[in-house]
């Protein structure tokens, strides 16, 4: 059997592209995401908390590649807006991991003690100043290596948007090798790329944990 | 649940004018009487010390005092006006109240002079500057000019201590609540949060300390109340309960600290 590693380099700057949207997919989710999972956590706590519960269970239960589906055949109907597979995958990638956000947040606030709670009470603060300037600055730098993890995790998951034709790093090898015929050398590449922009991704998050990760 | 109205619990301080007055206040956890009726007042520019056993129900009550928890019975007068049940309400007149922890309970994410400055800046609206240029003038009164820029976990037990007090001042409250201020501290730290307290008692503050320093009470208070299983005891000037208690559980529980009077 011949390889032909040529094939690799002549789709250069189809795969340059596909890290592209790779990348945007993952900041874009991400910024998304986390205003996104702070407010669903908050949400949770009020008088209709049991909505943000609801949001969060349903998601947090479904394979994220039926969230991609459902979202990309199923919403269009529902609410007749027809959205762009790049923006239908966002929107996916955004409703899912905001759920898992949100259940990170609320670990963290639990995790702060109740006495910083009732310090900021007495000194008269009202619950969304005692939020905004106490609980979460504490919660959010306890919970930042989780984020960090669920950064990377989400990296990868991207991959999954492929299967609504979005043009990522995964769907595009996967259309090159469908019109070359070389799948060792495409899987391959595809393999070496994502795990080339994902280490080091992954030493950072190891970073993060030395430096937030809770030591007390 | 209604108890008789204790001995001296109106009596004292006659022509002073009451900041608080808790009228017969019960508050139950679960099937637990934390406090079964208590009635006592508190005078502008007294010092009363809340003694007794773990459990007796003091640090309750200061809880109770600025609406921490709510109470199940009774009621609680500041300043001639019932606590209200609205959180919104109570808010505002928490602010009148400094409050101090026994584990500090500053903020570790802020600097010192932040901890201090949070308060009048957020919640009573002034400016950065003038927020800090008090919370400094704060700091060098607890003696800790040169911490501002220090985070409590840099600071030791009675360090922080001081810079919650220092916090609590920041609001300009009328009265400060002390709960067991000084049980978390180091031995050695005791000593410098109890000296912030009396240069504050000798400045007129209001006070309201629970403690299980009974030097401090003595020296210090103006009056000392003691608790029993969320019932006042006695209560009566320090030279009366330290050196002639009336009640006989008085004298058991000074008795067990080692107490000779």
């Amino acid at each position: 059997m011949t390889y032909d590693w040529s094939v690799v380099w002549q789709h250069r700057s189809a795969l340059a592209d596909g890290v592209v949207i790779t990348v945007l997919l993952t900041v874009l989710t991400m910024a998304l995401a986390v205003p996104g999972g702070l407010a669903i956590m908050l949400l949770r706590q009020t008088r209709i908390g049991v909505v943000g519960t609801a949001f969060v269970e349903f998601f947090r239960n479904l394979p994220l590649i039926l969230v991609i589906y459902w979202t990309f055949y199923v919403l269009p109907i529902l609410v007749d807006v027809v959205l762009s597979p790049f923006a239908t995958g966002l929107l996916a990638l955004s409703l899912a991991v905001s759920a898992y956000n949100a259940e990170t947040f609320r670990a963290g606030v639990n995790s702060i003690r109740k006495g910083q709670v009732d310090a900021a009470l007495a000194l008269g603060m009202s619950w969304t100043q005692l939020m905004r300037i106490v609980v979460l600055p504490q919660a959010i730098r306890r919970v930042l290596p989780v984020l960090a993890s669920t950064w990377v995790s989400l990296f990868k998951d991207t991959s999954l948007v492929s299967v609504i034709a979005v043009g990522e790093l995964a769907y595009t090898s996967m259309q090159i090798r469908a019109q070359t015929f070389r799948v060792l050398e495409m899987l391959t590449a595809m393999a070496v790329i994502y795990w080339c922009l994902g280490y080091p991704q992954a030493k950072l998050v190891d970073w993060i944990h030395r430096k937030y990760g809770v030591t007390e | 649940m209604n108890a008789p109205v204790q001995a001296g619990a109106t009596g004292i301080g006659a022509g002073r004018s009451p900041v608080i007055v808790y009228e017969d206040v019960v508050k139950r956890f679960g099937a637990f009487t934390a406090l079964g009726g208590v009635s006592a007042r508190i005078d502008r520019g007294e010092v009363v010390c809340l003694i007794g056993p773990s459990g007796s129900g003091k640090s309750t009550l200061l809880r109770c005092t600025n609406a921490l928890e709510r109470i199940d019975g009774g009621r609680i007068l500041f300043d001639g006006v019932k606590l209200p049940a609205a959180e919104s309400a109570a808010r505002k007149v928490r602010r009148r109240m400094g409050m101090v922890f026994q584990n500090f309970e500053l903020f570790p994410h802020m600097t010192a002079l932040g901890n201090i400055a949070v308060g009048p800046k957020t919640i009573l609206g002034q400016s950065l500057d003038a927020a800090e240029r008090r919370a400094r003038a704060l700091l060098d009164k607890v003696g800790l000019a040169e911490k501002a820029d220090s985070y409590p976990s840099t600071l030791s037990g009675g360090q922080q201590q001081r810079v919650a007090i220092a916090r609590a001042l920041a609001m300009d409250p009328e009265v400060m609540l002390f709960d067991e201020p000084t049980s978390a501290l180091d031995p050695e730290t005791v000593g410098e949060v109890l000296n912030v307290m009396k240069h504050l008692a000798q400045e007129g503050m209001t006070m309201v300390v629970v403690t299980h320093e009974m030097t401090f009470a003595r020296r210090v208070a103006s009056r000392v109340i003691v608790f029993d299983h969320g019932r006042i005891v006695e209560q009566g000037p320090p030279t009366q309960i330290f050196e002639n208690p009336v009640e006989e559980r008085t004298r058991d529980f000074l008795g067990h600290l080692g107490w000779s009077g």
